[in-house]
């Protein structure tokens, strides 16, 4: 009988010591440690952080005098807009829109126009900060903005970043039937960024994810395991990991436990609990139960899908 | 060289200038100056003043716009004397035997002019007044006499009031100007529709336009220049999201100049130019101006300023400012004006832009998320008056002593007009009556549609003044609204009371009345035969499903009677 495993940390940014220290100091509003921690971050992880970094609360207003003092700061205008978007969906909820009131979708529009209309501010005199871009894909899905503006703000995103990971996983999002898309434009979107993407980037991620909102519309998990026995989606799944979490150059960069615990999501519901297992075991410590959420409990499915991995997949 | 002379007290411009004689003869009057209700009497003006100009062996035209009136033409000297002499005497004299034909010529001309994506922008921000007029049609024609033309044209048409523009060696011989004495008129005051700006509206139309009012001058002019640039650069070039994305300077007369701006989209793009436009714009807010913009439009106007004929072209412009009492500079001064703009003045432009902007976007959109209010479409509140049903039971007319109201029973969207500020009244002779309040709002009284009294009627007619109503001829039968189709300001059209209808309403009226008898009878017999006091809970009960069952009776009552 092996021993028992250690619960996993499903901590935001637990594995990222950076975002600890960031989430420190903007919450005793030291903005100018904040700046420093930002300063070692890539594009891609400041995304992420400024993203992590929204549910620290009470803190909307020193952002807004930090950026009143400064609006040429780029890093803290994102970072108000972000919190902005933020406190506009605490107001709306996750609810499906026939549970949200009147009043409630008045004050989620309103957080959404008072957020895009500093991320306007931070683009226009940054064109190039592909942070703030991100955080307009998330606004302009919240304002309900159309897909032609979508991709028109993506574009910009990718003249100065590519591969960005974050924003790509907030356009496929919008893709999808359920905010207005269609199936095929997920499909082409996942390729257009898969297909060029390094070798060994997280990017190809995003082919799990699709899967994923795809096996989300199905109605049971039954069908969704089902759906995973298609040769043409095992082979599109395992594709997409040799290019990313099995490829010689995957590297721990912020954002990896979400990456590794996805593959180790769809691994598992696929019933290849080897190749799960080797994605729960490079996750360490480290849990993520986003993928997990489209099955049950988040939490509850990671702990129960490594348990089975660690006992089955070992043999 | 621009000289300064005065011909019969009219100040007269000369300047050389090779090829054919030019000349032109300009009024500080157009349809700013009109009201709704006379809106057309300028141009119809001008028309009667050139129909006695003949059958043209030479070119001449006229032109009204919103604050001038220009008589112009080439050929030779006595020609141009000729016509410009013909025109001062036929303004004094007005062929009134041509009037209905010139109003049928005004009419085909109006009906065969397209309609500009932007037409409907002065109306949005002015309202039904002064620079908002042109955005309606010339209403006015209809009610337009010789009267009233003679009145129009001895306050406008004076000699203090104009000023001639000629471009040749000479004054031509025996050129004379003859006309009446009077005073030169002000510029009219702008008004405005728009509470809150920046503002935006949505429009039919598949495009994204700015009108924006700045104060006029060199930076202003180079800054629709800078603009029309970035957008070109933005939304064409490099985006490939419009065909069209084009900026100009448009002054308005005073100190103030539109800078207007329009982008085209594809159906399926319009979101996406308004994204991009509104990144442009914000672009040129925070300041990021390229100076490489600012250089090649500089460049460009002063190319403009290199002709040699330069004096002779800019002529009617210089004309026009000096119509109004604006300072006339020499060709060096705007020249050293074009060139001392700064990218410091192009941003101070773009404050003034962005603090009043007027965005027009494709239907269905909206523009509030880029900080831009919605503009009025509706009415705060209804002016008092009695009600009136209307036979769709969707709303009620308000008719009282200080206006009318359209008030819809669900939702908000309250029309009022009042007497006071009513910009006019449109009457058809088979009773319908459509009032446009000096803000642009309307409310519609069709007899038709409402349950109107005559003397709500004679009232309504009685109190709006008479220079605010216009006579219209019968309308096509089509036009003439009938209740259960389409109204214009009803919150949509309904279904007229069906069956169901009726059923519901007997036996919600049969239910009640069961109800209501037995908790009746039964506190009948309970005050006879004193007895179980547990009972009168049963009458109480059943007196409340009777109220109950008969709630839905007035309501369907109503749809059923307005079918």
């Amino acid at each position: 009988m092996p021993e028992p495993l250690p619960p996993p940390n499903f901590t935001s940014g637990a594995a990222y010591p950076e975002i600890g220290r960031l989430r420190i100091a903007l919450t005793a509003g030291d903005f100018a440690t904040v700046r420093k921690v930002f300063a070692g971050l890539d594009t891609n992880a400041t995304t992420i952080a400024v993203g992590t970094a929204t549910d620290i609360g009470g803190i909307e207003a020193a952002l807004g005098r930090e950026w009143q003092a400064d609006p040429d700061d780029a890093l803290i205008g994102t970072l108000l807009g972000a919190h902005l978007i933020q406190a506009g969906w605490t107001i709306r909820t996750a609810a499906l829109a026939k549970y949200v009131s009147r009043e409630q979708f008045e004050g989620f529009r309103a957080y959404l126009c008072r957020a895009e209309q500093v991320l306007i501010d931070v683009t226009a005199r940054h064109p190039d900060y592909v942070p703030a871009w991100a955080k307009r894909l998330t606004s302009a899905r919240g304002l309900q903005l159309g897909p032609s503006e979508l991709r028109r703000r993506y574009d910009r995103l990718a003249a100065h970043d590519p591969h960005h990971l974050p924003a790509q996983s907030s356009v496929l999002q919008k893709l999808c039937p359920k905010w207005g898309g269609s199936w095929p434009a997920v499909q082409a979107f996942v390729k257009e960024c898969t297909d060029t993407a390094p070798p060994g980037s997280h990017n190809a991620v995003l082919v799990c994810e699709g899967h994923l909102e795809y096996m989300g519309t199905l109605g049971s998990k039954k069908k969704a395991v089902e759906y995973l026995q298609d040769p043409r989606v095992r082979q599109e799944i395992y594709a997409a990991a040799e290019r990313s979490v099995w490829h010689a150059d995957f590297t721990n960069a912020v954002g990896w436990v979400w990456v590794r615990a996805t593959f180790a999501c769809l691994f598992s519901l696929m019933g290849d609990h080897r190749a799960a297992l080797t994605q729960f075991t490079a996750l360490g410590p480290y849990g993520n139960a986003s993928a997990f959420d489209y099955v049950g409990d988040g939490e509850q499915e990671f702990v129960r899908y490594r348990a089975e991995a660690y006992a089955k997949g070992a043999a | 060289m621009i000289q300064q002379l005065e011909i019969d007290g009219v100040p007269t411009l000369l300047a050389p200038g090779s090829g054919p004689m030019r000349a032109g003869l300009i009024f500080r009057v157009g349809s700013a100056d009109e009201t709704l209700a006379r809106r057309g009497i300028t141009h119809l003006l001008e028309h009667l003043a050139l129909a006695t100009i003949g059958q043209a062996d030479y070119h001449y035209n006229g032109a009204t716009d919103q604050i001038f009136t220009h008589f112009h033409n080439q050929g030779s000297e006595a020609h141009v004397a000729g016509f410009l002499t013909g025109v001062c005497e036929s303004l004094q004299n007005l062929p009134m035997q041509r009037l209905e034909v010139e109003k049928e010529i005004l009419r085909t001309e109006e009906s065969s002019r397209g309609t500009g994506v932007m037409d409907g922008m002065p109306l949005w921000r002015h309202g039904a007044q002064d620079y908002g007029l042109v955005s309606y049609r010339e209403f006015g024609l209809h009610m337009i006499g010789p009267d009233d033309l003679r009145a129009w044209a001895g306050r406008y048409f004076t000699r203090q009031n104009a000023v001639c523009w000629i471009v040749g060696d000479r004054v031509p011989e025996g050129l004379r100007l003859p006309l009446p004495s009077g005073e030169r008129r002000p510029v009219p005051a702008a008004s405005s529709a728009l509470p809150q700006t920046p503002a935006y509206y949505a429009s039919g139309s598949r495009a994204v336009a700015l009108d924006a009012v700045v104060r006029a001058g060199r930076p202003a002019a180079v800054f629709a220049g800078v603009l029309e640039r970035e957008l070109f650069r933005t939304l064409r070039q490099e985006q490939g999201l419009s065909y069209t994305a084009d900026a100009a300077y448009d002054w308005r007369g005073d100190e103030y100049a539109h800078i207007r701006a329009l982008a085209d989209a594809l159906p399926e793009k319009q979101d996406a130019v308004l994204g991009g436009f509104v990144d442009v714009l914000a672009k040129l807010r925070v300041g990021r101006i390229e100076q490489a913009d600012l250089d090649a439009t500089v460049a460009k106007m002063e190319e403009s300023l290199t002709d040699v004929d330069v004096d002779a072209k800019r002529l009617p412009s210089y004309a026009l400012d000096l119509l109004v009492g604006r300072p006339t500079p020499t060709v060096d001064d705007l020249r050293a004006e074009i060139k001392a703009v700064t990218l410091d003045d192009l941003r101070a432009v773009a404050g003034e832009l962005t603090a009043n902007a007027l965005l027009m976007v494709p239907d269905g959109l909206a523009a509030d998320w880029a900080g831009h209010v919605a503009a009025p479409t509706r009415s705060t509140a209804p002016v008092p008056g009695t009600p009136h049903a209307s036979r769709e039971g969707t709303g009620q007319l308000l008719i009282g002593a200080e206006g009318v109201s359209y008030v819809p029973f669900a939702g908000d969207g309250v029309a009022a007009v009042r007497f006071a500020e009513c910009a006019a009244m449109l009457c058809w002779p088979d009773g319908g009556r459509r009032l446009i309040g000096n803000d642009g709002i309307a409310v519609t009284v069709e007899p038709n549609l409402y349950y109107l009294t005559p003397e709500a009627l004679r009232a309504v007619d009685q109190l709006v003044p008479p220079d605010r109503k216009v006579f219209l001829p019968p309308r096509d039968p089509e036009d003439i609204p009938v209740a259960g189709e389409h109204v214009a300001l009803a919150t949509g059209p309904k279904k007229p009371a069906g069956a169901l209808h009726i059923i519901g309403m007997l036996l919600s009226a049969v239910g009640a009345t069961l109800c209501a008898g037995f908790a009746a009878l039964l506190a009948v017999a309970l005050l006879m035969e004193p007895g179980d006091d547990e009972l009168w809970i049963m009458v109480v009960v059943m007196a409340v499903f009777a109220a109950v069952l008969a709630l839905p009776i007035p309501p369907l009552w109503r749809r059923i009677r307005s079918s």
